[in-house]
């Protein structure tokens, strides 16, 4: 078997156009990866320097009412992934801008793609791009013919008469051209191990990656040489395996996408508004004055103070009434946006399953989760944000409350001291050990898909298909 | 010419004898019509969701008369926010702004899936508001894209003729005997031609039926001949230019396996790479847009205004806009405090629409900047165009935020002219504000 595969990269290193290619093949990804690294530094330093900005502008702000620094806020930027240069995911989609203040779970917004007239559909010219669609293209071209023009050619039959098995000959082929596959990806990881940053998290995620499209390269090469065994000819071979990549990575992913969201329908801005508006009514409302609940509490407060009225109250009650409100807001803003996130993951999970029919669908996934850019990584951002918020409201609130005002006194401020004092808000990525649970089904069904097409160059190629 | 006829004619023969070009063209009228069908889908969604809306804000304006009435009658008092001041009176004016779907929708999606196409404006209200964000949708779906008629005319036509095509030509070379062929008294060039006629003449009769009928469906005959008719003729020299890339490669082509593997080679190249190589300048020369300023403004400089005396209000207010110097509340000799504060957000507006124009400013850079390259990005431009046509494209929502600034700007003028006019809101006044921002 080894003879075999040595033989293979034999002709394919005297292929002068494969030796020609194979360069251009690493100049481009040296060069994707290095432009990746340098994109991400720039954005990084950007969304950091903008992080700074409006810390600076909180940490600076002129003495005021802690409501009314509720209402003035902060803002979460959303960070860029390291791994953001090897495949930027979903991330020119989502929003960068999310606004944390009192009372409102916002929606981030600001998308890159909102910013300019429509580019590519199929996202930037990272590794993923090159390592998802130009690799196995390349793949197929390579061992479309490599059992096919033996057959046509006669060599086969003496090849068989020599002794060697045909299991043995088809496999050491696909395995030839998957190590072509494999030394491309080996370059591409090396380069962004070489010029990106990295760190313990970063290489196991690197590794994963490295495996899943490890696994995806030799479904790739194991297919296409089974066509090119399977097959009549050439033309056959290259016709069916071209037609299986396009549906691949044209066709399913879209049909698929789309039909998810028919599955698992998300309800329209104006009904989640609007439902969460009504749902938002039934709670306290802190700048109501006449609210019914208002009155039931501070009723409470007056009993447990033990004195009559708002102004007796060592306390402020205006800041109890806020802080209760945001309690039930919160407790909406869970049901909504909880019920959405549910729905995104129930979207994620079926999407996922189209990897029985799809490997690539679980390769992409994999690839933009494993960078960091994918939904499950957006979702940890929202959650840990909205978490910031209401810590920080919270803070506002018990200080309003409790730190030395009267009910009744908007006036009472305090100062930079005590902005300076609340925390700011740094986003911290997940382990991919915290999120690997999510990938499973991607795993399973490309290890799957790897086993499946083993079994075929195994068992459903014989004499028959190849004499 | 008979003989060149002929080959056409025969080229049919071919075709149907081979049922994967039958199959994958079957596919990809099936990729049409679902992608129109998405459209037309779109088209009615957001059609649903306005009229909705309408519906809404009708049940206010009725709540509203009836309270003008109770107030006119002194059965009820004024309440907190008195509709008989114009600032509350405009403020309870619904006034959408919706960014009607063109019935060319239902032939690309183009951008719309990544803006809001309704909003409620007040006079507090800015074009880069929160709720002028996109529908909610899964983000990896948006990632993924939609199948819209858009993306099968642009990425799966030339697959599509990949397979029609890719052994025209080539088949006879694999079997040797190409030679045969121009022994008949036909030149290759021709030969070529006559059989690329026929799937040119069948794509195009295909396509323009297909969106015929979804242009009936969808009203694009009423409201959008031209565009229509633009599009159809941008299909046609979009097909051509495909057509004409696979004659060349077909005709100085070695075979089946070669021509194919140049064909999807060029395609990968035009349709994925060249337009992800821009896509990743772009982003490195005109980084995303954290949108600081208009934070800055929607923030800082909005508090630094509020923080002002009403002396320094009211002179900005006249300074911004002298109209103000001819109103009855101008001859006043006495500050009035109700009157001013009313009015800050004319001052607000003004801040946003200036940090509003930088930020349209910094994305037509970036825009043009694309624009600058599409000779060597095709691909990207012919989509832009669909989008264009489909009124899909970032030019579309940009002006729909100018819309949005002008409802913004008329309820502004209105606040200012009536509030310092002194004018005491009734329920006819209510009505014609009503009309104004229908």
């Amino acid at each position: 078997m080894l003879t075999i595969i040595l033989n293979e990269w034999k002709i394919l290193v005297r292929n002068r156009a494969i030796v020609y290619i194979t360069i251009l093949f690493i100049l481009s990804l040296v060069s994707v990866v290095w432009m990746g690294v340098v994109q991400n530094i720039n954005q990084k330093e950007i969304q950091q320097s903008a992080q700074k900005h409006i810390r600076s502008q909180w940490d600076n702000l002129k003495p005021m009412n802690p409501h009314r620094a509720a209402h003035y806020g902060s803002y979460a930027f959303k960070p860029i992934s390291i791994l953001n240069s090897l495949d930027d995911g979903i991330s020119a989609i989502t929003g960068n801008v999310l606004k944390l203040e009192g009372h409102v779970q916002n929606e981030i917004v600001y998308s890159e793609a909102s910013q300019a007239i429509s580019l590519s559909k199929f996202g930037k010219l990272k590794s993923s791009l090159l390592l998802q669609y130009m690799i196995p293209l390349f793949l197929i071209f390579l061992a479309y013919s490599s059992i096919s023009s033996e057959k046509e050619s006669g060599r086969l039959k003496l090849l068989v008469f020599q002794g060697v098995s045909f299991f043995k000959l088809i496999f050491s082929k696909s395995i030839s051209i998957w190590f072509y596959g494999l030394f491309l990806l080996t370059i591409t990881i090396s380069a962004q191990t070489f010029l990106g940053v990295v760190n313990q998290e970063i290489l196991y995620r690197i590794a994963l990656i490295f495996l899943s499209y490890a696994c995806y390269y030799y479904v790739i090469a194991c297919l296409t040489t089974y066509f090119s065994a399977y097959l009549k000819d050439n033309t056959s071979a290259l016709s069916s395996i071209l037609a299986t990549w396009i549906i691949w990575t044209i066709f399913l992913p879209r049909i698929w996408g789309n039909s998810v969201e028919k599955f698992y329908p998300l309800p329209s801005r104006q009904d989640f508004k609007a439902t969460m508006k009504e749902d938002r009514s039934k709670g306290i409302d802190g700048h109501n004055p006449t609210d019914e609940r208002r009155e039931k509490l501070k009723n409470r407060y007056l009993k447990e103070y033990n004195v009559d009225s708002l102004k007796q109250l060592p306390i402020n009650f205006d800041g109890i009434v806020m802080q209760e409100d945001e309690e039930y807001g919160n407790l909406v803003w869970d049901k909504h946006f909880g019920s959405n996130y549910a729905i995104y993951k129930s979207q994620k999970k079926l999407y996922q399953l189209s990897g029985i029919l799809n490997p690539f669908a679980s390769l992409q996934s994999l690839s933009m989760g494993l960078c960091g850019n994918d939904m499950v990584h957006h979702l940890d951002f929202l959650e840990k944000a909205e978490k910031y918020r209401r810590y920080l409201i919270k803070e506002l609130n018990d200080k309003h409350a409790f730190g030395g005002s009267k009910t009744g006194n908007w006036k009472w401020t305090v100062d930079e001291t005590f902005f300076k004092s609340v925390e700011g808000f740094n986003y911290r990525s997940p382990s991919i050990y915290e999120k690997i649970v999510h990938y499973i089904r991607d795993i399973f069904f490309l290890m799957t898909w790897m086993f499946v097409t083993t079994l075929l160059l195994r068992f459903n190629i014989n004499k028959n298909n190849l004499l | 010419m008979n003989r060149y006829l002929k080959i056409v004619l025969i080229e049919f023969s071919h075709f149907s004898r081979s049922p994967f070009k039958i199959t994958s063209l079957i596919f990809y009228v099936l990729a049409v019509i679902y992608g129109c069908q998405n459209g037309y889908a779109l088209i009615k969604k957001h059609n649903d969701e306005i009229t909705s809306i309408k519906s809404g804000y009708k049940s206010h304006i009725d709540k509203m008369l009836v309270q003008y009435e109770e107030i006119e009658q002194g059965s009820i008092k004024k309440p907190r926010r008195d509709p008989s001041v114009p600032y509350w009176a405009i403020w309870n004016t619904p006034s959408y702004a919706f960014k009607y779907p063109s019935p060319m929708m239902v032939f690309s999606l183009g951008q719309s899936e990544q803006y809001g196409y309704y909003k409620k404006v007040s006079n507090w209200s800015t074009t880069f508001d929160n709720d002028l964000a996109q529908e909610i949708a899964n983000p990896e779906r948006l990632s993924i894209g939609t199948l819209d008629f858009n993306f099968v005319l642009i990425y799966l036509t030339p697959i599509l003729l990949i397979i029609m095509l890719f052994n025209i030509g080539g088949l006879e070379r694999d079997m040797n005997f190409n030679k045969l062929i121009y022994l008949s008294n036909v030149t290759k060039k021709n030969w070529l031609m006559a059989r690329f006629l026929f799937y040119f003449i069948l794509l195009i009769i295909l396509l323009f039926s297909l969106l015929s009928f979804y242009g009936l469906l969808s009203g694009v005959f009423q409201n959008e001949i031209i565009s229509f008719f633009n599009l159809l003729l941008l299909i046609f020299i979009y097909v051509l230019v495909w057509f004409t890339i696979f004659y060349i490669i077909n005709f100085s082509g070695s075979g089946s396996p070669d021509q194919a593997l140049k064909m999807i080679s060029t395609w990968l190249i035009l349709c994925i790479i060249i337009p992800g190589a821009f896509h990743q300048f772009s982003s490195l020369k005109h980084p995303t847009n954290y949108m600081t300023d208009y934070l800055d403004v929607s923030r800082d400089q909005k508090y630094a205004i509020f923080e002002l005396s009403t002396d320094v209000h009211q002179s900005k207010l006249v300074e911004s806009f002298p109209n103000l110097k001819n109103t009855k509340y101008a001859g006043d000799t006495t500050v009035d405090r109700s009157i001013v504060s009313k009015c800050i957000s004319a001052l607000v507006n003004e801040l946003n629409k200036k940090v509003a124009s930088q930020i349209e400013k910094s994305s037509e850079d970036k825009n043009q900047f694309i624009k600058r390259y599409f000779l060597f990005n095709p691909v990207i431009y012919f989509q832009n165009k669909v989008n264009a046509f489909s009124k899909t494209d970032y030019y579309a929502y940009r002006d729909y935020r100018q819309h949005i600034q002008s409802i913004i700007d008329k309820k502004i003028n209105f606040i200012l002219e009536d509030t310092w006019n002194k004018v005491n809101i009734k329920k006819e006044k209510y009505i014609q504000y009503v009309e104004i921002f229908e």
